[in-house]
Protein backbone atom coordinates (compact mmCIF):
# COMPACT_ATOMS: atom_id res chain seq x y z
CA UNK A 1 0.00 0.00 0.00
CA UNK A 2 3.40 2.00 0.82
CA UNK A 3 4.15 1.76 -2.56
CA UNK A 4 0.85 2.81 -4.48
CA UNK A 5 1.04 6.32 -2.66
CA UNK A 6 4.93 6.79 -3.00
CA UNK A 7 4.93 5.89 -7.05
CA UNK A 8 1.14 7.52 -7.38
CA UNK A 9 2.98 9.69 -10.08
CA UNK A 10 4.80 6.52 -12.44
CA UNK A 11 1.34 4.81 -11.19
CA UNK A 12 -0.85 7.30 -12.57
CA UNK A 13 1.13 7.95 -15.70
CA UNK A 14 1.08 3.93 -16.74
CA UNK A 15 -2.55 3.67 -15.52
CA UNK A 16 -3.65 6.94 -17.80
CA UNK A 17 -1.30 5.99 -20.87
CA UNK A 18 -2.95 2.34 -20.44
CA UNK A 19 -6.26 3.37 -20.90
CA UNK A 20 -5.55 5.68 -23.79
CA UNK A 21 -3.75 2.90 -25.43
CA UNK A 22 -7.37 0.83 -24.95
CA UNK A 23 -9.26 3.48 -26.25
CA UNK A 24 -7.70 4.52 -29.31
CA UNK A 25 -7.53 0.81 -30.55
CA UNK A 26 -10.74 0.86 -30.96
CA UNK A 27 -13.17 2.95 -32.85
CA UNK A 28 -16.01 3.58 -30.38
CA UNK A 29 -13.30 3.67 -28.05
CA UNK A 30 -14.49 4.68 -24.51
CA UNK A 31 -18.06 3.59 -25.50
CA UNK A 32 -16.83 -0.28 -25.11
CA UNK A 33 -16.27 0.54 -21.39
CA UNK A 34 -20.20 1.07 -21.40
CA UNK A 35 -21.20 -1.56 -24.11
CA UNK A 36 -19.66 -4.55 -23.03
CA UNK A 37 -21.42 -4.54 -19.42
CA UNK A 38 -24.65 -3.30 -20.26
CA UNK A 39 -24.91 -5.75 -23.34
CA UNK A 40 -24.18 -8.64 -20.71
CA UNK A 41 -26.42 -7.25 -18.21
CA UNK A 42 -29.29 -7.23 -20.68
CA UNK A 43 -28.71 -10.21 -22.23
CA UNK A 44 -28.47 -12.39 -18.62
CA UNK A 45 -31.38 -10.03 -17.69
CA UNK A 46 -33.20 -11.54 -20.44
CA UNK A 47 -32.75 -14.96 -19.93
CA UNK A 48 -32.94 -15.40 -16.34
CA UNK A 49 -36.58 -12.38 -16.16
CA UNK A 50 -38.05 -12.63 -19.25
CA UNK A 51 -37.31 -16.06 -20.90
CA UNK A 52 -37.55 -18.20 -17.46
CA UNK A 53 -40.24 -16.12 -15.80
CA UNK A 54 -40.41 -14.50 -12.89
CA UNK A 55 -38.72 -17.05 -10.63
CA UNK A 56 -37.66 -16.44 -7.33
CA UNK A 57 -33.95 -15.39 -8.04
CA UNK A 58 -31.80 -12.20 -7.44
CA UNK A 59 -34.29 -9.13 -6.42
CA UNK A 60 -36.49 -6.28 -8.29
CA UNK A 61 -35.99 -4.92 -10.30
CA UNK A 62 -33.85 -7.59 -12.00
CA UNK A 63 -31.88 -5.53 -14.49
CA UNK A 64 -30.56 -3.24 -12.01
CA UNK A 65 -29.70 -5.61 -8.92
CA UNK A 66 -27.93 -7.52 -11.91
CA UNK A 67 -25.88 -4.73 -13.03
CA UNK A 68 -24.73 -3.57 -9.98
CA UNK A 69 -22.97 -6.89 -9.77
CA UNK A 70 -21.91 -7.65 -13.29
CA UNK A 71 -19.67 -4.04 -13.17
CA UNK A 72 -17.55 -5.09 -10.14
CA UNK A 73 -17.43 -8.57 -11.17
CA UNK A 74 -16.31 -7.54 -15.09
CA UNK A 75 -13.18 -5.86 -12.99
CA UNK A 76 -12.54 -8.76 -10.95
CA UNK A 77 -12.46 -11.51 -13.51
CA UNK A 78 -10.49 -8.86 -15.93
CA UNK A 79 -7.81 -7.68 -13.66
CA UNK A 80 -7.62 -11.36 -12.24
CA UNK A 81 -7.10 -13.17 -15.68
CA UNK A 82 -4.34 -10.94 -16.57
CA UNK A 83 -2.52 -11.22 -13.42
CA UNK A 84 -0.74 -14.64 -13.98
CA UNK A 85 0.86 -13.37 -17.12
CA UNK A 86 2.00 -9.62 -15.29
CA UNK A 87 5.59 -10.31 -15.13
CA UNK A 88 6.39 -12.06 -18.21
CA UNK A 89 4.74 -9.26 -20.37
CA UNK A 90 6.68 -6.86 -18.65
CA UNK A 91 10.03 -8.44 -18.88
CA UNK A 92 11.36 -5.46 -20.32
CA UNK A 93 10.42 -3.04 -17.71
CA UNK A 94 11.59 -5.62 -15.02
CA UNK A 95 15.08 -6.03 -16.73
CA UNK A 96 16.24 -2.11 -15.73
CA UNK A 97 13.46 -1.44 -13.36
CA UNK A 98 14.67 0.23 -10.05
CA UNK A 99 10.86 0.46 -8.74
CA UNK A 100 9.55 -1.91 -6.57
CA UNK A 101 7.79 -4.88 -8.32
CA UNK A 102 4.74 -5.22 -7.09
CA UNK A 103 4.25 -1.94 -9.32
CA UNK A 104 3.00 -3.79 -12.16
CA UNK A 105 0.59 -5.90 -10.21
CA UNK A 106 -0.83 -2.61 -9.24
CA UNK A 107 -0.79 -0.97 -12.51
CA UNK A 108 -3.44 -3.72 -13.94
CA UNK A 109 -5.57 -3.34 -10.83
CA UNK A 110 -5.43 0.42 -10.92
CA UNK A 111 -6.54 -0.06 -15.19
CA UNK A 112 -9.13 -2.26 -14.16
CA UNK A 113 -10.35 -0.32 -11.37
CA UNK A 114 -10.45 3.00 -13.71
CA UNK A 115 -12.55 1.14 -16.23
CA UNK A 116 -14.83 0.16 -13.75
CA UNK A 117 -15.72 3.25 -12.24
CA UNK A 118 -15.50 4.29 -15.92
CA UNK A 119 -18.34 1.84 -16.44
CA UNK A 120 -20.92 2.92 -13.59
CA UNK A 121 -22.99 5.15 -15.55
CA UNK A 122 -24.07 1.49 -16.82
CA UNK A 123 -26.11 1.62 -13.33
CA UNK A 124 -27.41 5.37 -14.40
CA UNK A 125 -29.01 4.01 -17.43
CA UNK A 126 -30.23 1.09 -14.90
CA UNK A 127 -31.48 3.37 -12.19
CA UNK A 128 -33.85 5.52 -15.16
CA UNK A 129 -34.82 2.59 -16.88
CA UNK A 130 -36.02 0.72 -13.91
CA UNK A 131 -36.69 4.31 -11.80
CA UNK A 132 -35.13 3.11 -8.76
CA UNK A 133 -33.26 5.90 -7.14
CA UNK A 134 -30.96 4.24 -4.42
CA UNK A 135 -31.43 5.04 -0.45
CA UNK A 136 -28.77 6.35 2.14
CA UNK A 137 -26.75 3.37 2.07
CA UNK A 138 -25.49 3.90 -1.31
CA UNK A 139 -22.30 5.91 0.67
CA UNK A 140 -21.15 2.49 1.43
CA UNK A 141 -20.51 1.57 -2.05
CA UNK A 142 -17.07 3.25 -2.18
CA UNK A 143 -16.51 1.37 0.49
CA UNK A 144 -16.88 -1.87 -1.94
CA UNK A 145 -14.32 -0.91 -4.23
CA UNK A 146 -11.64 -0.25 -1.71
CA UNK A 147 -12.54 -3.77 -0.14
CA UNK A 148 -12.46 -5.01 -3.63
CA UNK A 149 -9.11 -3.47 -4.05
CA UNK A 150 -7.67 -5.01 -1.05
CA UNK A 151 -8.95 -8.50 -2.24
CA UNK A 152 -8.02 -8.35 -5.54
CA UNK A 153 -4.42 -7.12 -4.80
CA UNK A 154 -3.77 -9.61 -2.31
CA UNK A 155 -5.00 -12.23 -4.71
CA UNK A 156 -3.25 -10.87 -7.46
CA UNK A 157 0.43 -10.98 -6.26
CA UNK A 158 -0.55 -14.68 -5.17
CA UNK A 159 -1.68 -15.51 -8.89
CA UNK A 160 1.31 -13.42 -10.42
CA UNK A 161 3.63 -15.16 -7.84
CA UNK A 162 2.71 -18.58 -8.72
CA UNK A 163 1.89 -18.56 -12.18
CA UNK A 164 6.31 -17.97 -12.31
CA UNK A 165 6.79 -20.80 -11.03
CA UNK A 166 4.10 -22.85 -12.15
CA UNK A 167 3.08 -21.68 -15.81
CA UNK A 168 -0.07 -24.12 -16.02
CA UNK A 169 -1.89 -21.51 -13.09
CA UNK A 170 -3.33 -19.41 -15.92
CA UNK A 171 -5.49 -22.16 -16.99
CA UNK A 172 -6.95 -23.17 -13.63
CA UNK A 173 -7.35 -19.67 -12.66
CA UNK A 174 -9.67 -19.16 -16.00
CA UNK A 175 -11.85 -22.56 -15.32
CA UNK A 176 -11.71 -21.07 -11.23
CA UNK A 177 -13.03 -17.83 -12.35
CA UNK A 178 -15.69 -19.65 -14.47
CA UNK A 179 -16.66 -21.98 -11.09
CA UNK A 180 -16.81 -18.42 -8.76
CA UNK A 181 -19.00 -17.04 -11.25
CA UNK A 182 -21.80 -19.30 -10.33
CA UNK A 183 -20.67 -19.67 -6.81
CA UNK A 184 -20.87 -16.21 -6.07
CA UNK A 185 -24.24 -14.27 -5.65
CA UNK A 186 -23.99 -12.32 -9.00
CA UNK A 187 -27.40 -13.81 -10.95
CA UNK A 188 -28.98 -14.36 -7.60
CA UNK A 189 -28.93 -12.90 -3.89
CA UNK A 190 -27.19 -14.39 -1.30
CA UNK A 191 -30.62 -14.45 0.05
CA UNK A 192 -31.86 -17.44 -2.64
CA UNK A 193 -28.79 -19.54 -0.80
CA UNK A 194 -31.00 -21.98 1.43
CA UNK A 195 -30.29 -20.75 5.05
CA UNK A 196 -28.36 -23.84 6.18
CA UNK A 197 -25.68 -23.57 3.59
CA UNK A 198 -25.76 -19.84 3.48
CA UNK A 199 -23.32 -19.78 6.12
CA UNK A 200 -20.30 -21.47 3.75
CA UNK A 201 -21.34 -19.15 1.23
CA UNK A 202 -20.23 -15.74 2.84
CA UNK A 203 -17.16 -17.79 2.81
CA UNK A 204 -16.38 -16.34 -0.19
CA UNK A 205 -14.88 -13.44 -0.18
CA UNK A 206 -16.64 -11.30 -2.75
CA UNK A 207 -19.77 -11.62 -1.06
CA UNK A 208 -18.90 -8.01 1.27
CA UNK A 209 -17.73 -6.31 -1.57
CA UNK A 210 -20.73 -7.16 -4.18
CA UNK A 211 -23.30 -6.87 -1.09
CA UNK A 212 -22.13 -3.40 -0.21
CA UNK A 213 -22.49 -2.07 -3.62
CA UNK A 214 -25.81 -3.38 -3.70
CA UNK A 215 -27.14 -2.00 -0.15
CA UNK A 216 -28.01 0.68 -1.37
CA UNK A 217 -31.41 -0.14 -3.33
CA UNK A 218 -31.73 -3.63 -1.19
CA UNK A 219 -31.17 -2.49 2.46
CA UNK A 220 -32.52 -5.79 3.60
CA UNK A 221 -30.94 -8.16 1.59
CA UNK A 222 -28.20 -9.26 4.51
CA UNK A 223 -29.33 -10.00 7.77
CA UNK A 224 -26.26 -9.56 9.73
CA UNK A 225 -23.59 -7.95 9.56
CA UNK A 226 -21.67 -10.89 10.57
CA UNK A 227 -21.55 -11.60 6.70
CA UNK A 228 -19.06 -8.36 6.08
CA UNK A 229 -16.69 -9.10 9.30
CA UNK A 230 -15.67 -12.52 8.17
CA UNK A 231 -15.56 -11.70 4.23
CA UNK A 232 -12.97 -8.57 5.37
CA UNK A 233 -11.34 -10.69 8.02
CA UNK A 234 -10.56 -13.23 4.60
CA UNK A 235 -10.03 -10.31 2.59
CA UNK A 236 -7.22 -8.88 4.45
CA UNK A 237 -5.98 -12.57 5.20
CA UNK A 238 -5.62 -13.12 1.37
CA UNK A 239 -3.59 -9.97 1.29
CA UNK A 240 -1.78 -11.12 3.45
CA UNK A 241 -0.77 -14.66 2.46
CA UNK A 242 -0.33 -12.79 -0.95
CA UNK A 243 1.69 -10.95 -0.32
CA UNK A 244 3.68 -13.14 1.42
CA UNK A 245 4.29 -15.38 -1.74
CA UNK A 246 5.08 -12.15 -3.44
CA UNK A 247 7.84 -11.35 -1.31
CA UNK A 248 9.16 -15.35 -1.28
CA UNK A 249 8.90 -15.45 -4.94
CA UNK A 250 10.29 -11.91 -5.73
CA UNK A 251 14.20 -13.71 -6.72
CA UNK A 252 12.35 -16.36 -9.13
CA UNK A 253 10.51 -13.64 -10.72
CA UNK A 254 13.20 -11.26 -11.32
CA UNK A 255 14.75 -14.10 -12.74
CA UNK A 256 12.11 -13.95 -15.70
CA UNK A 257 13.32 -10.88 -17.23
CA UNK B 1 13.46 1.83 -3.90
CA UNK B 2 12.40 -1.05 -1.60
CA UNK B 3 13.39 -3.54 -4.35
CA UNK B 4 16.86 -2.74 -4.04
CA UNK B 5 18.66 -1.96 -0.49
CA UNK B 6 21.06 0.49 -0.28
CA UNK B 7 24.18 0.12 2.64
CA UNK B 8 25.24 3.32 2.60
CA UNK B 9 28.35 2.80 4.71
CA UNK B 10 29.66 0.62 2.42
CA UNK B 11 33.55 1.34 1.53
CA UNK B 12 32.31 0.53 -1.88
CA UNK B 13 29.88 0.89 -4.51
CA UNK B 14 29.25 -2.72 -4.98
CA UNK B 15 30.83 -5.81 -3.26
CA UNK B 16 29.86 -9.31 -4.41
CA UNK B 17 30.70 -11.90 -1.84
CA UNK B 18 30.50 -15.08 -2.76
CA UNK B 19 27.48 -14.36 -5.36
CA UNK B 20 25.66 -16.66 -7.24
CA UNK B 21 22.60 -16.70 -9.31
CA UNK B 22 20.81 -19.47 -10.94
CA UNK B 23 18.44 -19.32 -13.95
CA UNK B 24 15.74 -21.33 -15.40
CA UNK B 25 16.15 -22.81 -18.86
CA UNK B 26 13.84 -25.24 -21.19
CA UNK B 27 16.27 -27.31 -22.62
CA UNK B 28 15.08 -29.72 -25.55
CA UNK B 29 16.39 -32.63 -25.29
CA UNK B 30 17.25 -35.52 -28.59
CA UNK B 31 13.86 -36.96 -28.82
CA UNK B 32 15.08 -40.15 -30.75
CA UNK B 33 12.48 -42.53 -31.67
CA UNK B 34 11.16 -42.84 -28.36
CA UNK B 35 7.98 -45.06 -28.17
CA UNK B 36 6.38 -42.85 -25.92
CA UNK B 37 4.02 -40.97 -28.23
CA UNK B 38 3.17 -38.72 -25.65
CA UNK B 39 7.22 -37.82 -25.15
CA UNK B 40 7.29 -37.46 -29.42
CA UNK B 41 4.60 -34.65 -28.93
CA UNK B 42 5.68 -32.88 -26.15
CA UNK B 43 9.66 -33.13 -27.61
CA UNK B 44 10.79 -34.09 -24.03
CA UNK B 45 11.64 -30.55 -22.39
CA UNK B 46 13.45 -30.26 -19.31
CA UNK B 47 13.55 -28.06 -16.93
CA UNK B 48 16.70 -27.50 -15.71
CA UNK B 49 17.87 -24.30 -13.80
CA UNK B 50 21.94 -23.59 -14.75
CA UNK B 51 24.19 -21.36 -12.97
CA UNK B 52 25.00 -17.94 -14.48
CA UNK B 53 27.22 -16.47 -12.04
CA UNK B 54 28.95 -18.70 -9.39
CA UNK B 55 30.88 -17.61 -6.34
CA UNK B 56 31.77 -14.09 -7.86
CA UNK B 57 33.94 -12.16 -5.67
CA UNK B 58 34.52 -8.77 -6.21
CA UNK B 59 34.24 -4.83 -5.42
CA UNK B 60 33.75 -1.63 -7.27
CA UNK B 61 35.18 1.38 -5.55
CA UNK B 62 34.23 4.68 -6.05
CA UNK B 63 34.73 6.40 -9.47
CA UNK B 64 36.59 3.16 -10.57
CA UNK B 65 35.61 1.98 -14.10
CA UNK B 66 35.61 -1.78 -14.34
CA UNK B 67 35.49 -3.90 -17.33
CA UNK B 68 33.92 -7.26 -17.01
CA UNK B 69 36.03 -9.43 -19.80
CA UNK B 70 33.93 -12.61 -21.27
CA UNK B 71 32.31 -14.00 -24.09
CA UNK B 72 28.55 -14.21 -24.97
CA UNK B 73 26.65 -16.13 -22.42
CA UNK B 74 29.23 -16.18 -19.80
CA UNK B 75 27.10 -14.31 -17.46
CA UNK B 76 27.97 -10.84 -17.85
CA UNK B 77 24.70 -9.48 -18.14
CA UNK B 78 23.34 -11.44 -15.20
CA UNK B 79 26.44 -10.19 -13.58
CA UNK B 80 25.53 -6.66 -14.26
CA UNK B 81 22.03 -6.89 -13.36
CA UNK B 82 22.90 -8.53 -10.05
CA UNK B 83 24.82 -5.14 -9.21
CA UNK B 84 22.42 -3.02 -9.61
CA UNK B 85 19.77 -5.38 -8.29
CA UNK B 86 17.16 -5.85 -10.92
CA UNK B 87 18.21 -9.66 -10.06
CA UNK B 88 18.50 -11.05 -6.65
CA UNK B 89 21.63 -13.38 -5.46
CA UNK B 90 20.45 -16.82 -4.47
CA UNK B 91 23.63 -17.58 -2.78
CA UNK B 92 26.20 -14.76 -1.00
CA UNK B 93 25.47 -11.32 -0.93
CA UNK B 94 25.48 -8.37 -3.58
CA UNK B 95 25.35 -4.97 -1.70
CA UNK B 96 25.75 -1.57 -2.84
CA UNK B 97 26.17 1.78 -1.21
CA UNK B 98 24.47 4.05 -4.01
CA UNK B 99 21.91 3.15 -6.64
CA UNK B 100 23.16 1.89 -9.77
CA UNK B 101 21.48 2.37 -13.18
CA UNK B 102 21.48 -0.30 -15.16
CA UNK B 103 21.72 -0.19 -19.14
CA UNK B 104 21.43 -3.56 -20.00
CA UNK B 105 18.70 -4.03 -22.95
CA UNK B 106 17.37 -0.95 -22.57
CA UNK B 107 15.37 -0.30 -25.71
CA UNK B 108 13.55 -3.28 -24.65
CA UNK B 109 11.46 -1.44 -22.23
CA UNK B 110 10.23 1.35 -24.76
CA UNK B 111 7.22 1.04 -25.97
CA UNK B 112 5.93 1.62 -29.43
CA UNK B 113 2.31 2.25 -28.51
CA UNK B 114 3.55 5.13 -26.43
CA UNK B 115 4.65 8.66 -27.74
CA UNK B 116 8.45 9.53 -27.35
CA UNK B 117 7.63 11.84 -24.68
CA UNK B 118 5.83 9.15 -22.87
CA UNK B 119 8.19 7.16 -23.41
CA UNK B 120 11.03 9.26 -21.59
CA UNK B 121 8.58 9.49 -18.90
CA UNK B 122 8.34 5.89 -18.76
CA UNK B 123 11.70 4.71 -19.02
CA UNK B 124 12.74 7.81 -16.67
CA UNK B 125 10.62 6.81 -13.96
CA UNK B 126 11.66 3.15 -14.21
CA UNK B 127 15.51 4.57 -14.09
CA UNK B 128 14.43 5.73 -10.49
CA UNK B 129 13.98 10.00 -11.59
CA UNK B 130 11.05 11.68 -10.32
CA UNK B 131 8.41 13.35 -12.17
CA UNK B 132 9.91 16.76 -11.41
CA UNK B 133 13.36 15.63 -12.28
CA UNK B 134 11.82 14.22 -15.73
CA UNK B 135 10.58 17.86 -16.33
CA UNK B 136 13.75 19.50 -15.54
CA UNK B 137 15.63 17.32 -17.85
CA UNK B 138 13.18 16.67 -20.64
CA UNK B 139 15.22 19.91 -22.45
CA UNK B 140 18.46 18.28 -22.38
CA UNK B 141 17.24 14.42 -23.02
CA UNK B 142 15.34 15.55 -26.46
CA UNK B 143 18.55 17.67 -27.55
CA UNK B 144 20.54 14.71 -26.72
CA UNK B 145 18.43 11.65 -28.33
CA UNK B 146 17.54 14.34 -31.37
CA UNK B 147 13.98 13.60 -31.27
CA UNK B 148 12.82 17.08 -31.50
CA UNK B 149 10.39 16.58 -34.33
CA UNK B 150 9.14 13.53 -33.07
CA UNK B 151 8.59 13.79 -29.16
CA UNK B 152 4.85 13.53 -29.45
CA UNK B 153 4.82 11.09 -32.16
CA UNK B 154 4.26 7.41 -31.21
CA UNK B 155 7.43 5.38 -31.22
CA UNK B 156 6.11 2.43 -33.46
CA UNK B 157 8.71 0.67 -35.31
CA UNK B 158 11.43 3.46 -34.89
CA UNK B 159 14.97 2.20 -35.67
CA UNK B 160 16.83 0.88 -33.24
CA UNK B 161 19.10 3.46 -33.73
CA UNK B 162 16.40 5.90 -32.52
CA UNK B 163 15.83 3.62 -29.34
CA UNK B 164 19.33 3.22 -28.51
CA UNK B 165 19.50 7.46 -28.42
CA UNK B 166 16.36 7.96 -26.40
CA UNK B 167 17.35 5.27 -23.83
CA UNK B 168 20.89 6.17 -23.66
CA UNK B 169 20.06 10.00 -23.50
CA UNK B 170 17.83 9.08 -20.77
CA UNK B 171 20.22 7.15 -18.90
CA UNK B 172 22.63 9.75 -18.70
CA UNK B 173 19.87 12.30 -17.31
CA UNK B 174 19.31 10.14 -14.07
CA UNK B 175 23.03 11.83 -13.11
CA UNK B 176 23.60 8.40 -10.96
CA UNK B 177 26.56 8.05 -9.42
CA UNK B 178 27.10 4.50 -11.08
CA UNK B 179 25.93 3.00 -14.42
CA UNK B 180 26.33 -0.59 -15.37
CA UNK B 181 26.68 -0.68 -19.11
CA UNK B 182 26.44 -3.58 -21.19
CA UNK B 183 26.61 -2.95 -25.29
CA UNK B 184 24.81 0.36 -24.46
CA UNK B 185 27.48 1.88 -26.81
CA UNK B 186 26.97 -0.16 -30.03
CA UNK B 187 23.93 1.52 -31.18
CA UNK B 188 23.93 4.26 -32.96
CA UNK B 189 26.12 5.91 -35.83
CA UNK B 190 29.93 6.68 -34.91
CA UNK B 191 29.36 10.10 -34.19
CA UNK B 192 26.32 9.16 -31.80
CA UNK B 193 28.80 6.79 -30.34
CA UNK B 194 31.84 9.27 -30.09
CA UNK B 195 29.35 11.58 -28.29
CA UNK B 196 28.48 9.22 -25.72
CA UNK B 197 31.52 7.97 -24.95
CA UNK B 198 32.52 11.65 -24.36
CA UNK B 199 29.99 11.78 -21.91
CA UNK B 200 30.84 8.47 -19.97
CA UNK B 201 34.53 9.60 -19.61
CA UNK B 202 33.36 12.93 -18.74
CA UNK B 203 31.41 11.41 -15.79
CA UNK B 204 34.24 9.25 -14.98
CA UNK B 205 36.46 11.88 -14.75
CA UNK B 206 33.98 13.47 -11.91
CA UNK B 207 33.89 10.56 -9.75
CA UNK B 208 31.07 8.90 -10.95
CA UNK B 209 31.69 4.04 -11.45
CA UNK B 210 30.76 1.82 -14.19
CA UNK B 211 30.48 -1.34 -14.56
CA UNK B 212 31.07 -1.92 -18.54
CA UNK B 213 30.41 -4.94 -20.89
CA UNK B 214 31.60 -4.43 -23.97
CA UNK B 215 32.64 -6.72 -27.33
CA UNK B 216 35.15 -3.85 -28.30
CA UNK B 217 38.48 -4.54 -26.89
CA UNK B 218 39.71 -1.04 -28.17
CA UNK B 219 36.49 0.66 -26.00
CA UNK B 220 37.20 -1.35 -22.56
CA UNK B 221 41.25 -0.31 -23.20
CA UNK B 222 40.62 3.02 -23.89
CA UNK B 223 38.15 3.74 -21.14
CA UNK B 224 38.48 0.58 -17.84
CA UNK B 225 41.13 1.34 -15.21
CA UNK B 226 40.56 -2.41 -14.31
CA UNK B 227 38.66 -6.25 -15.36
CA UNK B 228 36.96 -9.08 -14.17
CA UNK B 229 37.47 -12.48 -16.74
CA UNK B 230 34.74 -14.26 -16.53
CA UNK B 231 33.94 -17.53 -17.66
CA UNK B 232 30.90 -20.03 -17.21
CA UNK B 233 29.84 -17.83 -14.65
CA UNK B 234 32.71 -17.84 -12.51
CA UNK B 235 35.24 -15.12 -12.04
CA UNK B 236 38.82 -16.55 -13.22
CA UNK B 237 41.03 -13.45 -13.07
CA UNK B 238 40.67 -9.65 -11.46
CA UNK B 239 43.41 -8.12 -13.30
CA UNK B 240 44.38 -5.49 -15.94
CA UNK B 241 42.35 -4.93 -18.52
CA UNK B 242 44.97 -6.14 -21.27
CA UNK B 243 45.97 -8.80 -19.53
CA UNK B 244 42.08 -9.58 -19.28
CA UNK B 245 41.40 -9.45 -23.12
CA UNK B 246 45.02 -11.52 -23.75
CA UNK B 247 43.82 -14.41 -21.59
CA UNK B 248 40.16 -14.10 -22.88
CA UNK B 249 42.64 -15.24 -26.30
CA UNK B 250 42.97 -18.39 -24.70
CA UNK B 251 39.42 -19.56 -23.43
CA UNK B 252 37.02 -21.09 -26.23
CA UNK B 253 33.84 -19.66 -26.80
CA UNK B 254 30.99 -21.12 -25.64
CA UNK B 255 29.41 -23.42 -27.54
CA UNK B 256 26.68 -22.47 -29.27
CA UNK B 257 23.88 -23.12 -26.57
CA UNK B 258 20.77 -22.98 -28.27
CA UNK B 259 18.00 -23.20 -25.88
CA UNK B 260 14.59 -24.00 -25.96
CA UNK B 261 12.56 -21.24 -26.15
CA UNK B 262 8.25 -21.06 -25.85
CA UNK B 263 7.33 -18.02 -27.69
CA UNK B 264 3.89 -17.03 -25.62
CA UNK B 265 1.70 -14.91 -27.52
CA UNK B 266 -1.24 -16.62 -25.80
CA UNK B 267 -4.00 -15.01 -24.85
CA UNK B 268 -4.35 -17.13 -21.52
CA UNK B 269 -4.96 -13.81 -19.85
CA UNK B 270 -8.06 -12.84 -21.88
CA UNK B 271 -11.19 -12.40 -19.63
CA UNK B 272 -14.39 -14.10 -20.34
CA UNK B 273 -17.50 -13.44 -18.32
CA UNK B 274 -18.63 -16.61 -18.46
Amino acid sequence: MLTLWRHRQVLRMLVLRDLQRQYTKFRLGYLWTIIEPLGMSIVLWFVFSMLLGPRKLGLQPYLLFLSVAILPWWWFTKGIAQMSGVFRKNKGELRISLLPTELWVLRILLVTMMEFILSLPVIIVAVILTRDVPGPLIVLFPLGIALQFVLMYGLGLLIASYAVVIPDLARIVRIAMRALFYLTPVLYSITNIPEHIRPYATLNPLVAPLGLYRVGWWPDEHESYLHYGISLVLCLVIFGVGWWAFKRHEPRILKEA
Amino acid sequence: MPHVPLTPDLGAVVSFEGAGVRLPKLNRRKVGRSRNRLKRIRGDVARDEIWFVRDATFSLQPGEALAIVGHLNSGRDQLLRLAAGTLIADEGTVRRSVPIVPLVGLGGALGGSYTVRQNIYLLGSLLGMTQAEIVERLPGIVERADVGKILDKFLGDSSRLVRGRIAWSIAMATQAPAFAISQALTVGQPSFQQQCWEIVEERHAAGVSFLVVSDKPSELKRFCDRAILIDEGRVLADTTVEDALDRLKDIPPPKDQVHFVIDDDDDDDDAELI
